[in-house]
């Protein structure tokens, strides 16, 4: 079944049932992937996926349904049972099928599209190989995986508007496992591309940051200067990113609730949103709800710009959406990071003196509140002894706040550190320093 | 949903190029979540997920495919996809299938989406009414009613055809309260797997009212201090901490590759003598039980660990050929999309020998964890953390005033030696653990115990 019948079908369902706003959105995938087993390729996976979204407006509420069984029945029961949820939502908000915007980006990204599997296999094994050999200490449970993915948005409403969109990404990763001294340790190192330097380092990387951690000791109880490492300071970003929404802010869950305009940030941060990313696989030239997506500073030097609108935000509060409307009726930001600073990170751990470099944060997902922005979380890192890098540390926890962290973010790395692109959203940061950080150790 | 004649050809494509073994998974789910937000009834989502997962074995090595296109030919392409990925011989194969049906042992009276909405709404309101009116400084109260009707069917090269249903429901509130500079919050969320005669065991008014009491301690309480001390964990969403710092290290799926501390150890003393733990894919009508797992295999109760000595594993069927032991019946999946893997069902630490009362009174300093939030582990080191969402300090014996923002921090097999106390008030609660084969729904259990030493992250 294609894109033109599922229109065909929904569309005499809407007509049938009197619905005249109404907006329907197909997804199709394909992923592969090879993963490792000490020298052999043990699991392989290829998938297909498809599903059907649809929405409509009756009495003034938006109805949802969605399906992956392609049946001309269940197609046209979609319509009847978004109908049926529409008429049981109470709220107020204003709901619109939008008519579209004037012009759309082009993505930059180059076209997408799946590796060979045979290719796919050898790259994960020759990744394998190299990470067995690159150090005695690996041992078996040392995993390297290739995989590949491509997805494609067709969306269609009732004004006619008509979009798509292709993303993809082909990527490796080594979770590299060592026994050292008796001690085992592991670490996880993910590259984009399966060709290149960053994947011929990537052995090299996982294992290194798997033996940097052997002989951790632990800290004691204090304030400490803090260098957080960008890709944690990401999942920091990440765990609070909810509060940069519009809708949360109406609902008074987010601290953020009528600060636009005001100072929010330590002057050196800016934060922006970017979903058409250059350089990012996965580029993003509408929203969920049709509306062409630009590039946007949602805090600069320190001031909360904006916050995150749809569609129904933005009517509620009289502001123009910022083209983050997803599915649902959510909110959420795409190429989303704190802009690099001056400092090499050598100079951060100079600014630091003495203190902790935090490489890895854990239970972000339950041990932090994005209501209240604190956050308690178990961390590993290295400690800083007069303005260097020295031995490992693990079994702390580091605690705040994340909006007195924001305002007390003293400098920034000069490299922006991206997550693994997959979905809509990805999150990045630099190094960051933050002095006097309640950590938690022995 | 697919007949068996064309499951014996898909089945026997997937084994052309030399497999041992081969199956399918296909699966019809609706699942359905009303959503309550600001005092109405916000948003409901309704899905339909449909498709089918075909998996062949050449020993520990596997392939997976999935497909949404459930004709003969789409089934037939995706099983020469896997037979292609797999091996290069040439195979003649014939498969038989028998029909197998298993006791249900879960059955449902009243499947939620076949009730009409406002049943399903009135039920939610009831929950999120309550905990708004409970207090002037709850400013907001958001629920969700989510219902899952899971139809699976399953068949594989040993001659295996089998379907079975899950049907699944929870309602989850969560509270804010404000003093109008601060906000901090509450939650609820039970659930079963049942229709909706869950509510027959569960008050929604009484899930409201939890939210709403937790949000308000939380508001008066100040943050935990940071440091080692005894820790007093409550029972049900308190077994989290087994779930983390010990369940996860029992699965095949880290202990068949020998990336788990609990590998080798079958037999040992792992843990305090007062300690059994349990895992149960039996236990009528609860959230994390099935009548049969995702590969077909028949759930059972699987002691783990006995009076303090590693008596189980948790084994899938890639699991049992890495290990050579038997399957467990915990091969598990979110969906289709997923292949299987070694998973919890229904996992706790049996009641002890304690008093409850005499927990608390032996803690001279420390923290008393009433209510767990979530949490994540390493199975290869058994680092863990978890979060507390509503704890107390103990002064001399007695519960004091409450703490919040507390994170325990530590390792599996040090935190197991020490639970030193076991209490005797042994209550589930409800999760979804996420893991390779994605989120699936477990219970998590425990009696009060203590915990004599472990870092208590706070500031």
């Amino acid at each position: 079944m294609d894109f033109k019948q599922i229109k065909n079908i929904v569309s005499s369902a809407c007509a049938a049932h009197g619905i005249e706003e109404y907006e329907v959105t197909y997804t199709v995938g394909e992923s592969i992937s090879a993963e490792t087993y000490i020298h052999d390729i043990s699991a392989f996976s290829s998938g297909e996926s498809a599903q059907i979204y649809f929405r409509c407006i009756v009495d003034g509420h938006m109805g949802y349904a969605s399906t992956s069984l392609f049946e001309e029945d269940e197609i046209a029961d979609l319509v009847s049972r978004a109908a049926d949820n529409a008429r049981a939502i109470e709220n107020n908000d204003t709901v619109v099928i939008f008519k579209g915007s004037e012009t759309y980006q082009k993505t930059t990204a180059p076209d997408p599209c799946v590796v060979d599997a045979g290719e796919l296999k050898n790259k994960a094994l020759e990744l394998q190989s190299k990470t067995y050999a690159y150090d005695d200490s690996v041992v078996d449970g040392t995993q390297s995986v290739a995989m590949s993915f491509r997805d494609e948005t067709y969306m269609y409403n009732s004004h006619g508007l008509e979009l798509s969109n292709r993303v993809g990404m082909t990527g490796v990763y080594v979770a590299a496992v060592v026994n050292k001294d008796g001690e085992a340790r592991d670490n996880f190192e993910f590259a984009e591309g399966i060709n290149g330097k960053d994947f011929d380092e990537l052995p090299k990387k996982a294992v290194d940051g798997a033996l940097n951690k052997i002989g951790a000791s632990e800290v004691d109880t204090g304030k400490y200067n803090i260098v957080i490492d960008g890709a944690q300071m990401r999942s920091l970003l990440s765990a609070f990113s909810p509060a940069f929404s519009a809708k949360n802010a109406l609902l008074g869950m987010s601290m953020l609730a009528g600060k636009e305009g005001e100072k929010i940030a330590s002057d050196i941060v800016t934060i922006t949103d970017d979903a058409m990313r250059e350089g990012c696989p996965i580029q993003t030239p509408f929203d969920d709800e049709g509306v062409a997506t630009y590039k946007k500073n949602v805090v600069e030097n320190g001031v909360l710009k904006t916050l995150l609108y749809n569609l129904t935000t933005a009517i509620k509060t009289g502001k123009e959406t910022t083209a983050n409307g997803r599915r649902g009726g959510n909110i959420s930001p795409y190429n989303f990071c704190i802009c690099a600073g001056q400092d090499t990170q050598e100079s951060l751990f100079e600014k630091a003196g003495d203190g902790i470099y935090v490489t890895g944060v854990k239970g972000l997902h339950a041990g932090a509140n994005a209501i209240t922005g604190d956050f308690s979380v178990e961390s590993e890192g290295f400690l800083i002894k007069d303005g260097k890098k020295a031995g490992p540390v693990k079994s702390f926890t580091v605690a705040g706040n994340f909006f007195k962290l924001l305002m007390e973010i003293d400098s920034l790395g000069n490299e922006v550190k991206w997550g693994i692109p997959g979905g809509f959203t990805v999150f990045g940061c630099p190094d960051t320093l933050i002095k006097g950080m309640s950590v938690a150790g022995k | 949903m697919i007949s068996r004649v064309l499951l014996e050809d898909v089945l026997a494509a997937a084994m052309s190029t030399g497999a041992d073994f081969a199956e399918v998974y296909a699966e019809k789910t609706r699942n359905n979540g009303i959503r309550f937000l600001d005092g109405k009834i916000d948003t409901i989502n309704d899905t339909v997920v449909s498709g089918v997962g075909i998996r062949a074995f050449i020993g520990t090595r596997t392939v997976y495919a999935t497909t949404t296109d459930l004709t003969r030919s789409g089934l037939i392409r995706c099983a020469k996809a896997v037979a292609d990925a797999l091996g290069e011989s040439k195979a003649e194969v014939s498969i038989h299938l028998t029909e197998r049906i298993f006791p249900n042992i879960h059955p449902v009276k009243i499947v939620p989406t076949t009730a009409d909405i406002k049943t399903r709404t009135d039920l939610l309101k009831d929950a999120c009414v309550t905990a708004q009116n409970y207090d002037e400084k709850i400013k907001q109260v958001m629920g969700n009613l989510a219902s899952t009707d899971h139809n699976i069917l399953i068949a594989n090269s040993e001659g295996l055809y089998t379907t079975d249903r899950h049907v699944r429901t929870r309602i989850a509130c969560s509270a804010v309260a404000s003093n109008g500079t601060e906000n901090q919050s509450g939650s609820a969320s039970p659930g079963r797997g049942m229709g909706l005669e869950m509510f027959e065991f569960i008050d929604p008014k009484e899930v409201g009212r939890k939210a709403a009491e937790q949000a308000l301690v939380n508001l008066r309480a100040d943050y935990c201090p940071a440091g080692q001390m005894p820790v007093a964990i409550e029972n049900g969403f308190g077994g989290v901490i087994f779930h983390e710092a010990c369940g996860h290290s029992l699965e095949a799926t880290s202990v068949g590759t020998g990336t788990s501390q609990m590998a080798g150890k079958m037999g040992q003393k792992i843990a305090n003598e007062k300690v059994t733990a349990i895992d149960d894919g039996t236990i009528p009508g609860a959230w994390g039980s099935v009548n049969i797992d995702d590969e077909g295999h028949v759930t059972q109760r699987n002691v783990l660990i006995e009076n303090g000595v590693l008596k189980s594993y948790m084994i899938d069927r890639l699991g049992s050929r890495r290990m050579g032991m038997e399957m467990t019946g915990n091969g598990r999946r979110e969906s289709f999309m997923y292949e299987p893997t070694s998973r919890m069902t229904n996992t706790f630490i049996a009641n002890g020998p304690d008093k409850n009362e005499d927990i608390i009174a032996s803690i001279e300093y420390g923290l008393y964890a009433k209510s767990m939030g979530g949490g994540s582990v390493n199975p290869l080191t058994g680092e863990f953390n978890f979060s507390v969402s509503e704890g107390y300090i103990v002064r001399e014996g007695k519960i004091c005033e409450p703490v919040r923002g507390a994170s325990l921090v530590g390792t599996g097999s040090q935190i197991l030696m020490d639970i030193d106390m076991v209490g005797q008030n042994l209550e589930t609660a409800q999760g979804m653990c996420g893991s390779s084969s994605g989120s699936v729904p477990t219970d998590v259990g425990q009696p009060l115990i203590r915990v004599s030493k472990i870092t208590v992250g706070g500031r």
